[in-house]
Order: structure tokens, then C-alpha cells, then sequence
């Protein structure tokens, strides 16, 4: 029995002092990337990644000579490969549980994306909380080069600003691995990513003193949303087309819009609480789309005089004018990817397969080519006024009448 | 009393006695006394040795060859005063009122009248003709009067030395209840839990322990309450032992567990009279040990060692509130540093991102794994602690600058251990410190060392893998037959009541279930109401 339990105990301390701890690592061990950045070069992918340096971050120094970020580049022909060929000028081993953004190059994105999503999707150490963008003209590389103010790491800057232009205005969505492949694999429904920017000189942006002076010659700039067809990037929707879209999703927290006052000037209006209910339905063996839009709002300003917010008429014209206003947002962007990229991003084929399978079934696939830029959609928006803020009337009422 | 007497005329018979124990000198040697006087004393002083502190007077009646008596004493054990009043003071009378009635008679003294007057003087008595008797009684601090002539003696409950006194708690501290703590003193231990208990049914058994001390152990508890298969347990178990000597109550705790291996105590002990008449009154049984503050309790309960008196004496609310407090601060004491190991060398992603950098940027420069900065830290903290209990007062400040500036602060500078290693460990250290009883908390930390290591090479898997096994084999104790982890495990819903929750007074009115079988309901009992006038 002793011998047993002897042997036991040796066996059990040699499991612990033998075998060491294969996959422990330390932290000071990890190059915690942030960003990570895709190109195509030729028929190579080439691989950004922004690692930050935590010691940058985290000092208490001020102007230390170090940036807060480095990035390290590498080619391979597959990312997986990329990747790994990346320890040969990292010293560390690149630890991607942290990614806040996954960048992807525009030369990338026209050629087709599905095949970089995979290892995303399939590796175990990536989270799927990052977001996706698409830079826009430039390199993935070369955005990820730009030193941004306040969030010292841009990655963290790409992210946060991307959250919280979705939350309060809307032209932005902030995509998710798990959402973007969602939206790949469904017939009915074709993804969109944010596009991003650099606005100005992008070789000064590269440099610290883009960050030394209050105003910021080059920064990262969120635009307009890139029109997938399947996995290839194929146009780009403007900022009021953006906003378009993101009502017909429906899951607008918060956004600003101004209607006319009466003859000039402008009132400005602010939506909460939107909801967008699309339904399809085939009439005639032709599919329709009903979008039911509501939305409630406050009065933001007025930048107008002679409106009398007292009157519920006036409230009541308001409420019109904004219906009128959103159709024509909603309108507008159908319009456009009707005509010109045919491509559902709205998830209309989606509707049509939730009301009514089996029709769906036949149209499915030719949906894009046959149904889609000819589908009818007929929009319904219902807009309430909740609140004038804290005034009813405007000052400005007085002013135009002493003057 | 019996009083076997030797002769009609004590004062003449002497010399015969002194022939027949002379003649007889084995009968000293065995264990019984013999009736002359002077050979009892030779085979006293003989024994102990003539070991100064055993004041042995012997005091002649007459003047003459006349009846002497002998009174023995242990000089700081027995009370000077008690002796002088009830013994002196008594023979003087008597020789004085014998001296008055026969004035030019010789006056004549009956050995037994003495013994009867002086019995009657005394609060305690006890007669005896065994050696052993008398030298337990003797160095035990009575007094032993002996009467030439007479086989036997008696001893006088004279026991009174100089004692701390009664003083206020120094281990267990309250912010309300009573301050007092036990003494040294058994007789006022015991008095001090009579003065909280006055029922008839809190009873009282008291043997002697150790070969060497003789060490007076009391069992006490109340009878109808607690559970008698318990308490014949308990006597059973205190009879068992064989011990050359108890020192302290911890010389019967080892002796009398359940369970030896095992870092968690089987048998709780406390300083406080208000707590073991809590328990006595829940169906515990209390041992009293003479010599040391520290009352044992049995059977323990995992939960008892986590409340604290004060939970009954403060609003349940406040209680409640406190013993979650507890409750969270031993899985604090157990797990910090292990969790903390695990997460920032195996789990980095479920870090949030701004504390990762954090947390990466103090660890730049730290040239060991965290692991190995635990161990260090850990340790060096209960090599303080230990330091600091030990060092006299005046010098204990030193331990803190050294522990605070050296330890903390330059190490965190030198670059050895991370400062949020240090915030780990001062976490740790003081959640330990929250549990109101010592051994517990020192199990706790002690198993931190283990549970480290599992988090080290395995990370939480590691954890969860320790922690299993530790709750495994909570579940496995017994303390007297009852489950260490009730009323967890087994999960008796009555008794959550006074669990990790204290609820109100008036909802208590049931004792623990598995302590007493029988005799369960404190009281019936309605809530509080208001007079409705």
C-alpha cells in the first residue's frame, strides 16, 4: 500500500516537474495584436499586423520616443502562412485573441474574401468580437500606419470610433466575423462592410508628428459602406446612402436628420428608438416587399423662427415632413443598388423566404439577376415627435420680430 | 467523615504508633498512609524531594510531647489566607479554649474533635490515606492537614494563586458583545460559562489528564440538549487518551479528531464564554482544558469556523451581509493568486484589452513566470506574518517597514514582481484575514500554495481540477459523526437559516439537526409585533 502510494506521488510530481506547461505563456512572452490588415500583391496575400507595445501604452512616461504600435508585414501564399512567416521579424509570437480590427484591402476585397474569413473563423484564438472594415483606396497596410490622437493604438481608435458612429449616427455598421459570414452564406441577403479612409497626407500620417499637434494632418476617416456581390467587393454606397441602409436594417439607435421650416431653415430632428419591419410577399407570383418603418424622435434644434412647437400641428407637419424624408433616404439607396450593383445587401430574398418558402425555392437562384432590380418595394414610415427637448419655442422666434 | 482510630488516647499511644510504623517502614513505601505522623512527613519530603515551594509545618498542641498535627502546603498555589483563617486561626481557639477550661490540667486534645473542627471550617473537603490523593491535592494547591496518629488526612480546598485574571479578548475581537475571554483558570472558565448558562442541565464532568500534569480536563455540556451518543463519544475518546502531558487544549484536540489528515480543524476552539455558551446551547459539547484560554467545541461545523460572535449580537441584515463578506473573502484567500497565475499565463484572452496592456506592460520586464513571482511573494508574505506574530511589540514596526518599503515597493522597482502581483497578494493576504478563526484561515492558506501550483500547469483546468477535489474531500469529513459540511452537505434546508444567511432571532427556532435529533425546537416564536392600541 505505501509502495503503491509512494509510487503514486512520484508519478504525479514527475507529470508536474517533467512535462513542463506546453502551452503557457507568459505575458511578457505574447505580441498582442490589435489590428490585422490583408492585401493582395500579385497572387500573394500580404499580411499587416499592428502589435501593440504595452509598455508605450501603459507608461506613465510622457514623449517617449517609442511609438505606442508597431506593425510587421509579411507574404506567404496563404494568410495561415503569412502569419506564421511573420516570427521571422517579430520577436514574439503574435497572440491574436486581442484583434479589435481586421482590415481588408480594397485590391483584396474586389477579388473575393471568402478565403481569408476561413482561418478567421476556424482558428482557436481568435475571438470573434472584431470588427471589419475595408480601406478604401489605400492598403490595408498603409492604414494601419497611421498614428491617431487620443487612442494611442489606432486599432483602438478604429474600434471605438466605428461603435460609436453606428451608435449615434448611422452611415456605419460594425461587423462581426460571425454577422459577415452569416451574410455570405444566405442567398438572400449579400454583405456590406464600413469603408475607411485616410484623409490627407498619408506619408505625414505615418509619421509621430502627425500626433504632436493639436490638429492632426492625416487621420482615419469611416465612409460610406462597401457593396459585397457574395464575397467580392463591387461599389460603394455615399454617406446619405449609407444611412439609408442602416434604417431599412432597422437597428438604428440614434441619428440626426433636419427637415425644412416652412420656407427656410432647417429643423433638426433626433431619431431613437427606430424599428423596420420587412415583410415580403408574393402577389400575383411576383414577390413585394413591404418595409414598415417607425421611428420616434425628439426635436433637436431649430434653426428657424416662426415655428410654434406649442401647436401639436406644427409637430404634426414636422412628423410628416420626416416621413417624406426617410422615404426618400430609403428610396434612394434601393434605387441605387437596384440599378446599378444588383446585389441584395437588404436581405429582401430573405423576407420572401421567410413568407413564402416554397416560392423562394424557384427564385433563389436567379434571385440577384432576375427578381431583385425589379422587385417592388413599398415603404411605410410612421414617425413620432416625443419631445421638444428642454424649450418649446425657439428663441430665435423673438430675434426676427425686434429686428 | 471516618476517622480511623488508632487509639482512645492519641497523646500516649504515640510511641507505640511510632514502633508499629517503624516496624512496618514498607507500608510508606506503598501507597498508604501510616498513622505516625514523622514518617509520613519523611516519606513526603522524601518524594517531592525537599522541594523548597511544599511549606510543611508541623505544629505541636502541647507544650510537651503532646498531639501534633502537621499542616502542608505548595507555597503560590494555596491561599495564605485561606489557611490562615480556617487553620490557624482554628487551632490557635482551640488550644487557647483548652487552655482556659484546664487550666492546671494538662490540657488534652482529640485528634478527630480537631479534624471535625477543622472539616467545619473548610468550604472543601476531602479525605483520603492514599499517597497519590495527597500529593495530587497537595500540588494541586490544597492544603493538607494531617493529624498524628491517624491513617488518613484531609485536604482542604485552599487552591488559590496568582491568576491573569479575567481580560478582554485578544484573538477573537467584536465590535459589540461581551469583552471578557477565558483565563488560565479552569474553575473560572467554568464560572464564567455558569454565569451565562443558569440551568440545572449544564453539567459538568472533570478527569484528569497526562500522566505527568494530572491536567484537569472539564466536559461540559447541556444535558437533554446535546446528543448523548456524542457526549459518551466524547468521554470515550477522552478516556482513550495516553498522554504523558497536556500543556494546551491543542494536545486534546489532536488526541480526540477525527480525522488527521487533513488541513482543516475537526474541532473548533475559541477564547470567548459568549461563544461556547452559544454552542453548549445549540447541543455542542465544550472542553474545558486548566491552563490555557482556549475551549474546545465539538462536533465543528465548516460553517462555525465562519461566524463570528458578533453575527448574533449585530441585526441579521448587517449579519447576513458580513458573512457573505466572509464567504467571499476564503474563496479570495484561496483562489486569488492561483486565478490570477492561470489567467495572465493561459487564459490571456478573457482579459479585457486595456488590462492585458496593462498587466503586459508591468510584466516586461520580470524575469520570472508568474508562477514562480506567486510562490515568492506568497511566501515572503507568511515569512512576514509568522516574523511579525513572533517579534516582541517594540520591534514589530520594523517588520512592516521592511515588509511595506523593501519587500513591496523596490521589489516592484527592481523589476522582480510585477506590481499587480503585489495588489494579488495584499488581496490575499487580507481577505485570510477576515475569517474570525485562525486555523481555518491558515488552511486556507496553506492550500493556496497547491492550488498555485495546479493553476501553474494546467491553468483553470488546473483549478477546477484542485478545487473539485478540495470540496471532495470537505464532504468527506466528519467531526463526532456529523458531516463537516452541513447543512451544505447534506443540504438540509432548515438549518440555511443560520448558514451563509443569519436571519432574525425570531426566525431561529430550531437548533442544527444533526447535532440533536431529539431535541430540535429552541421555542416556538412569532415575529415581533407591534401593540395594536
Amino acid at each position: 500500500m505505501k509502495r503503491i502510494l509512494g509510487l503514486l506521488l512520484l508519478t504525479l510530481a514527475a507529470s508536474f516537474l517533467l512535462s513542463g506547461c506546453w502551452n503557457r505563456r507568459e505575458l511578457n512572452e505574447l505580441g498582442i495584436a490589435v489590428a490585422a490588415g490583408v492585401d493582395k500583391v500579385g497572387d500573394k496575400y500580404r499580411l499587416s499586423v499592428q502589435i501593440a507595445i504595452p509598455g508605450q501604452v501603459a507608461s506613465k512616461k510622457v514623449g517617449s520616443p517609442q511609438a505606442p504600435a508597431t506593425l510587421f508585414t509579411s507574404e506567404g501564399d496563404t494568410l495561415f502562412e503569412a502569419a506564421r512567416r511573420m516570427s521571422q521579424s517579430s520577436p514574439r509570437k503574435i497572440y491574436f485573441a486581442h484583434l479589435r480590427m481586421f482590415i481588408i484591402g480594397e485590391s483584396l476585397a474586389r477579388q473575393g474574401i471568402a478565403e481569408v474569413l476561413d482561418l478567421l473563423f476556424r482558428d482557436h484564438e481568435f475571438r470573434t468580437d472584431f470588427y471589419f472594415a475595408v480601406s478604401k483606396e489605400n492598403t490595408a497596410e498603409e492604414t494601419l500606419k497611421i498614428m491617431t490622437p487620443i487612442e494611442t493604438i489606432p486599432a483602438n481608435k478604429l474600434f471605438t470610433s466605428l461603435q460609436t458612429s453606428e451608435k449615434i449616427w448611422s452611415p456605419t455598421k460594425a461587423v462581426t466575423l460571425d454577422e459577415l459570414i452569416n451574410d455570405l452564406s444566405s442567398k438572400g441577403k449579400h454583405p456590406v462592410l464600413t469603408g475607411l479612409e485616410i484623409r490627407g497626407d498619408k506619408n505625414i500620417g505615418e509619421k509621430k508628428i502627425n500626433v504632436e499637434n493639436i490638429y492632426t494632418p492625416s487621420h482615419l476617416v469611416y465612409s460610406g459602406f462597401a457593396v459585397f456581390k457574395s464575397d467580392r467587393l463591387i461599389g460603394w454606397l455615399n454617406e446619405k446612402e449609407s444611412r439609408g441602409y442602416r434604417l431599412i436594417l432597422g437597428d438604428v439607435k440614434s441619428s440626426v436628420n433636419h427637415v425644412k421650416c416652412r420656407d427656410q431653415g432647417k429643423v433638426v430632428l433626433e431619431t431613437l428608438r427606430t424599428s423596420a419591419k420587412v415583410k415580403g410577399s408574393m402577389v400575383k407570383s411576383r414577390p413585394h416587399i413591404n418595409i414598415r418603418f417607425s421611428a420616434e424622435g425628439n426635436v433637436g434644434s431649430v434653426e428657424c423662427s416662426g415655428l410654434d412647437l406649442t401647436k401639436p400641428e406644427t409637430i404634426q407637419k414636422l412628423e410628416t415632413e420626416m416621413e417624406q424624408m426617410t422615404v426618400r433616404l430609403i428610396e434612394t439607396v434601393i434605387q441605387k443598388v437596384q440599378t446599378e450593383y444588383k446585389v441584395d445587401i437588404f436581405g429582401f430574398g430573405e423576407a420572401i423566404r421567410r413568407s413564402n418558402p416554397k416560392a423562394w425555392k424557384s427564385m433563389k437562384e436567379d434571385w440577384d439577376e432576375r427578381y431583385f432590380p425589379n422587385l417592388p418595394v413599398h415603404i411605410q414610415v410612421d414617425y413620432h415627435i416625443r419631445r421638444t427637448g428642454t424649450i418649446s419655442d425657439s428663441f430665435l422666434n423673438e430675434i426676427r420680430e425686434t429686428r | 467523615m471516618r476517622h480511623r482510630r488508632r487509639s482512645s488516647h492519641p497523646v500516649r499511644s504515640v510511641d507505640k504508633e511510632k514502633e508499629k510504623t517503624s516496624s512496618k517502614p514498607q507500608s510508606n513505601s506503598s501507597d498508604v498512609l501510616s498513622a505516625d505522623l514523622k514518617s509520613n512527613l519523611d516519606y513526603i519530603r522524601k518524594t517531592l524531594g525537599g522541594s523548597t515551594d511544599i511549606m510543611i509545618r508541623e505544629i505541636s498542641l502541647d507544650e510537651k510531647d503532646g498531639l501534633k498535627v502537621a499542616v502542608l502546603y505548595t507555597d503560590g498555589l494555596a491561599d495564605q489566607n485561606t489557611i490562615t483563617e480556617s487553620i490557624m486561626k482554628t487551632l490557635a481557639r482551640m488550644v487557647n479554649s483548652s487552655k482556659v477550661a484546664g487550666r492546671e490540667q494538662i490540657p488534652s486534645f482529640d485528634g478527630s474533635q480537631i479534624l471535625a473542627e477543622i472539616s467545619l471550617q473548610n468550604k472543601e473537603i476531602q479525605n483520603f490515606s492514599k499517597y497519590k490523593t495527597l500529593f495530587h491535592s497537595l500540588l494541586s494547591g490544597d492544603t493538607i492537614f494531617l493529624v498524628d496518629g491517624f491513617e488518613d488526612g484531609i485536604a482542604l480546598g485552599t487552591r488559590g494563586w496568582k491568576d491573569r485574571g479575567v481580560t478582554e479578548t485578544s484573538v477573537e475581537n467584536v465590535v459589540r458583545g461581551p469583552r471578557e475571554a477565558f483565563t488560565e483558570s479552569l474553575r473560572t472558565n467554568t464560572a464564567m460559562i455558569r454565569r451565562k448558562i443558569k440551568d440545572p442541565n449544564l453539567w459538568l464532568e472533570t478527569r484528569q489528564i497526562g500522566r505527568l500534569t494530572q491536567t484537569d480536563v472539564g466536559l461540559m455540556y447541556i444535558n437533554g440538549i446535546a446528543n448523548e451518543k456524542i457526549v459518551q463519544e466524547a468521554r470515550d475518546r477522552l478516556d482513550r487518551i495516553d498522554i504523558g502531558s497536556i500543556l494546551e487544549s491543542g494536545y486534546i484536540e489532536e488526541a480526540i479528531q477525527d480525522e488527521t489528515m487533513t488541513p482543516f480543524p475537526t474541532i473548533f476552539n475559541t477564547e470567548r464564554p459568549d461563544v461556547i455558551a452559544a454552542e453548549l446551547l445549540e447541543g455542542k459539547i465544550a472542553i474545558l482544558v486548566d491552563g490555557t484560554p482556549f475551549v474546545l467545541v465539538m462536533p465543528a461545523l465548516f460553517v462555525s469556523f465562519l461566524h463570528a460572535a458578533e453575527d448574533y449580537y449585530q441585526r441579521s441584515d448587517i449579519s447576513s451581509f458580513l458573512r457573505m463578506l466572509r464567504y467571499l473573502s476564503i474563496f479570495i484567500s484561496l483562489l486569488g493568486p492561483s486565478l490570477y497565475i492561470a489567467v495572465s499565463t493561459f487564459h490571456q484572452e478573457m482579459l479585457p484589452t486595456q488590462l492585458l496592456f496593462g498587466l503586459a506592460a508591468q510584466r516586461e520586464q520580470i524575469p520570472f513566470p508568474a508562477f514562480v513571482e506567486a510562490v515568492l511573494m506568497e511566501v515572503t508574505f507568511e515569512i512576514l506574518r509568522e516574523a511579525g506574530l513572533r517579534l516582541p511589540k517594540n520591534i514589530g514596526s520594523a517588520i512592516s517597514i521592511v515588509g511595506t518599503l523593501v519587500i513591496g515597493q523596490a521589489a516592484v522597482e527592481a523589476g522582480i514582481i510585477s506590481a499587480a502581483m503585489v495588489i494579488v497578494v495584499a488581496i490575499t493576504a487580507i481577505s485570510s484575514f477576515v475569517l474570525p478563526a485562525f486555523n481555518m484561515s491558515i488552511a486556507f492558506r496553506m492550500l493556496r500554495f497547491p492550488l498555485m501550483a495546479l493553476a501553474g500547469s494546467f491553468g483553470l483546468y488546473g483549478i477546477f481540477i484542485g478545487a473539485t477535489t478540495l470540496i471532495l474531500h470537505l464532504c468527506s469529513l466528519r467531526s463526532f459523526g456529523v458531516p463537516y459540511m452541513a447543512p451544505f452537505a447534506p443540504l438540509i434546508p432548515d438549518d440555511q437559516k443560520d448558514a451563509v444567511l443569519r436571519l432574525p432571532q425570531w426566525m431561529l427556532m430550531t437548533r442544527p439537526r444533526l447535532i440533536n435529533k431529539d431535541n430540535v425546537t429552541r421555542r416556538k416564536s412569532t415575529p415581533p409585533q407591534k401593540s395594536r392600541k
